[in-house]
């Protein structure tokens, strides 16, 4: 029952934390950004698709609708939505040692690994709030907007139409795999900020290992190769499988099962680190 | 020797007056076609596309085609459906005007039940976009069997026809559209998996493909009257 | 005779910091209705004995009992008793005092309706400014709210760390009239860390004094103290002719000292108001009189100052 209540806590305070709406003005404002680009000049994005059929193909129909636009959001920010995630789930432990209130919190009667769970939970439902609100705004006002029809995706094997009826639960399932990343972003920035005493550590040491981890994961050397299928960045836009036919479900398992191997591994850590920390702050 | 001279005169005459005659014989028999094509002033049909492509994954589609005199033309669908580039027209525009080509008879070939004549149509103008069209014609129906358009823009376009009620408007029943397919490579900054390089494999070593477009044409509504309206975009 | 609850019972505790002994066997009990003192100079270890108490900090060795119970294995019921303050009181500065008080009473182990939460915050003086956010509010409100933090669930006992820091002197008054009221009419128990010892000594009963981690006494303040021996300071015109006249006296003072201005004798309380009619009536003009701390000499004797 402590548990439940000390969630409500955390709800109740990165509700009221200028800081958790950083990232849903970013998400809006950049969307907003985004489709009003391709209101303009979505004509010239659509021939970047087209270009390499369009010498014997034409093309009919309602290309450039909600879905692909949501599809084309997804992907720019999906690298980018991290950032935005860390920025509040970074703080959710050394914000408190920073600004005091831990003492307080950690003499009240109820365990550190409950503090800690409901902190975590906290942070989950906030990063499911961004991911919702950005599939909101990309797909409810990217189809308000340029309306809907079947979606068009290149990807590295050519070019592949779904129709309209099959597109809603290939984003719904995308989505899903994709808020499994964000959760693991927002699982290491938590852990980290376990270790840690003031926000910026956190949030800061969290970009900086998704930036290392990516650079790893492109580099085309043998002795790296062995590492890069368990780095967790690599499985971070694993959401495109989705819209591959056929869906490679093996790969998509597969990812599944990394993202959550290092959800539970980080948070292991964190429960760890949070009952054998000393408050001294 | 004057009588040596006379069987030569003959001969050429003969021939001449043969291959006018020829000549004659295939640009009416070409103008029955496009006349045939012409009566239809105007037409929509419902079709359903199908596509079968190398680097495209596509279910088929189901589609409007509108058409009208002389040239307009629109596909209509909700969904997205991929058509060839030139439209379906392109025989009958090429076949508008018979004093911008010339024809030569190449022979008969037998196409399923029937006993085709090849033509081969050679724009006469450098500056057309046709470099060279190439007709199976039923000389009894008068319709188009099969036809190989070369184009400097779209390559080769392969279409094979096949007919039913409307064969008296020379509207086929369905199509099959036989493209070239460049080598498919994906532009920079498209591919987000940052482990996949931009080229396919299948793309590498290989050369150009070609690709299939199975066309069903039903329901033609002829000659009822279309709006330019609905050819604005 | 009823024998005495002990409430805190601490047991050779140690703490270290790799090489650095924090805490290195500190001791002492707690009783039930006691107002005690923790004193020591800066750096003793009071914080770090302190936070290991409310389990902020991991003993290396020792152990730490409460209510009769181990910390380390009943630590959701203790602390459900105890309402605490460790060193500065800090809030959300996001939150309103209102909100504040919510979400640490929500987890603090009891049902509390939000009519109690309203009348702590008019216990502690801040009624009206319920509604405003934290980064509003002066240290000394601050200091009030975590005041109130600590009562809202109504604990046993009370732990306060320097409760008395950055405040003005009615904020000071206002606190130590506070304890006592807790400690009088609420029967609370309360373990008062400062290093204010005219705070110690006006208000603990019982008082540890501890120095680079050690326990170096604890009793009662009277017992340690012999509080009712003072020396006071006396500012009068001619201090030879006090001097002699108290000398020549039957009050039996010893005179610890004398400046051109001032005599210090060692005096009972009791006594100042004779030896001050004593002096008058001799036609010597007494300017002033004041108590010197006799624990400040006490502290200073113990610590090696």
């Amino acid at each position: 029952m402590k548990f439940w209540k000390n969630t409500y806590n955390e709800f109740i305070k990165i509700a009221a934390k200028p800081r958790s709406y950083i990232g849903i003005g970013a998400i809006t404002l950049i969307v907003s950004i985004i489709l009003f680009a391709m209101r303009v000049d979505g004509a010239f994005f659509i021939s970047l698709i087209t270009k390499p059929f369009e010498q014997s193909l034409s093309f009919e129909g309602n290309i450039l609708n909600g879905n692909l636009i949501a599809f084309v959001i997804l992907q720019m920010l999906i690298v980018h939505v991290p950032l935005l995630i860390a920025l509040v789930t970074g703080d959710l432990v050394s914000g408190e040692a920073a600004m005091g209130t831990i003492r307080l919190l950690v003499t009240k009667p109820i365990s550190r690994t409950s503090i800690l769970l409901s902190k975590y939970l906290a942070g989950c439902a906030y990063t499911l709030v961004m991911l919702l609100w950005l599939m909101f705004m990309a797909l409810v006002v990217g189809k308000m907007i340029f309306g809907t029809g079947d979606m068009m995706v290149l990807n590295g094997n050519g070019l592949v139409v779904f129709s309209e009826q099959d597109v809603f639960w290939r984003f719904a399932s995308g989505f899903s795999l994709a808020y499994l990343s964000l959760v693991t972003v927002a699982t290491l920035s938590l852990t980290l900020s376990c270790f840690s005493d003031n926000s910026i550590g956190p949030i800061v040491s969290t970009m900086a290992i998704i930036i290392l981890f990516t650079i790893i994961s492109t580099l085309d050397v043998p002795v790296l190769e062995k590492v890069q299928p368990y780095l967790f960045t690599n499985h971070m836009v694993a959401w495109r499988n989705f819209f591959d036919d056929p869906i490679p479900v093996a790969k998509i398992i597969k990812s599944g099962e990394i993202l959550l191997i290092h959800i539970i591994g980080l948070l292991t850590i964190a429960i760890y680190k949070f009952n054998k920390k000393d408050i001294l702050s | 020797m004057r009588y040596y001279k006379c069987i030569v005169a003959f001969f050429v005459a003969f021939l001449f007056i043969q291959q006018a005659d020829a000549q004659n014989n295939t640009n009416t028999f070409l103008r029955s076609v496009y006349n045939k094509l012409q009566k239809a002033k105007d037409y929509t049909v419902d079709a359903h596309i199908k596509v079968d492509m190398p680097f495209v994954r596509m279910l088929p589609v189901n589609a409007k085609i509108y058409f009208k005199q002389k040239d307009k033309f629109k596909v209509e669908s909700k969904g997205i459906a991929i058509v060839p580039r030139q439209g379906f027209d392109q025989a009958s525009k090429m076949l508008a005007d018979s004093s911008s080509f010339t024809t030569i008879v190449q022979g008969e070939e037998k196409i399923g039940a029937i006993l085709t004549k090849i033509v081969n149509v050679i724009p006469l103008s450098d500056a057309s976009d046709m470099i060279l069209g190439k007709f199976w014609i039923d000389p009894v129906q008068s319709v188009i069997i099969k036809s190989q358009l070369t184009t400097r823009s779209s390559g080769t376009i392969l279409t094979e026809y096949s007919y039913g009620k409307e064969v008296m408007f020379g509207l086929p029943d369905e199509m099959i559209v036989s493209v070239d397919i460049k080598k498919f490579k994906v532009p920079k900054g498209f591919v987000s998996e940052p482990t996949k390089s931009s080229t396919t494999k299948d793309s590498e070593g290989n050369g150009d493909k070609r690709g299939k477009i199975y066309i069903k044409l039903s329901n033609y509504q002829i000659n009822k009257g279309i709006s330019n309206s609905v050819f604005i975009k | 005779m009823q024998e005495e609850e002990k409430i805190i019972e601490v047991s050779h505790l140690v703490k270290n910091y790799g090489k650095f002994n924090a805490v290195d066997d500190a001791s002492f009990d707690v009783y039930r209705g006691d107002v005690y003192g923790f004193l020591g100079p800066n750096g003793a270890g009071k914080s770090t004995t302190i936070r290991t108490i409310l389990s902020l900090i991991k003993p290396t060795s020792g152990q730490i009992k409460i209510f009769n119970r181990d910390m380390a294995t009943h630590r959701p019921y203790i602390l459900q008793r105890i309402g605490c303050i460790v060193e500065k009181p800090d809030f959300y500065n996001y939150l309103s005092a209102e909100k504040n008080l919510e979400v640490f009473a929500r987890i603090s182990g009891v049902d509390i309706p939000k009519k109690r939460v309203h009348e702590i915050i008019e216990f502690v003086g801040l009624k009206g400014r319920e509604k405003d956010k934290l980064r509003s509010f002066s240290h000394g409100m601050k200091q009030r709210l975590g005041i109130a933090q600590t009562l809202i669930h109504d604990p046993e006992l009370i732990i306060l760390d320097e409760p008395t820091t950055g405040l003005d002197p009615q904020g000071i008054i206002d606190i130590r009239n506070l304890i006592l009221q807790l400690k009088h009419e609420r029967n609370k128990t309360i373990l008062l860390s400062s290093h204010i010892l005219s705070e110690i000594e006006l208000i603990a009963n019982r008082m540890v004094i501890i120095n680079k981690g050690k326990t170096i006494v604890q009793g009662s303040v009277t017992d340690l103290l012999n509080a009712r021996d003072l020396i006071v300071s006396f500012q009068v015109n001619d201090v030879e002719k006090a001097k002699q006249l108290i000398q020549s006296s039957t009050l039996n003072l010893v005179i610890e000292s004398t400046d051109d201005k001032n005599l210090f004798i060692h005096i009972a309380q009791e006594r100042i108001p004779i030896l001050n009619k004593l002096l008058c009536d001799s036609g010597i003009l007494v300017y002033s009189i004041e108590a010197k701390r006799k624990l400040e000499d006490y502290f200073l004797k113990l610590i090696g100052a």
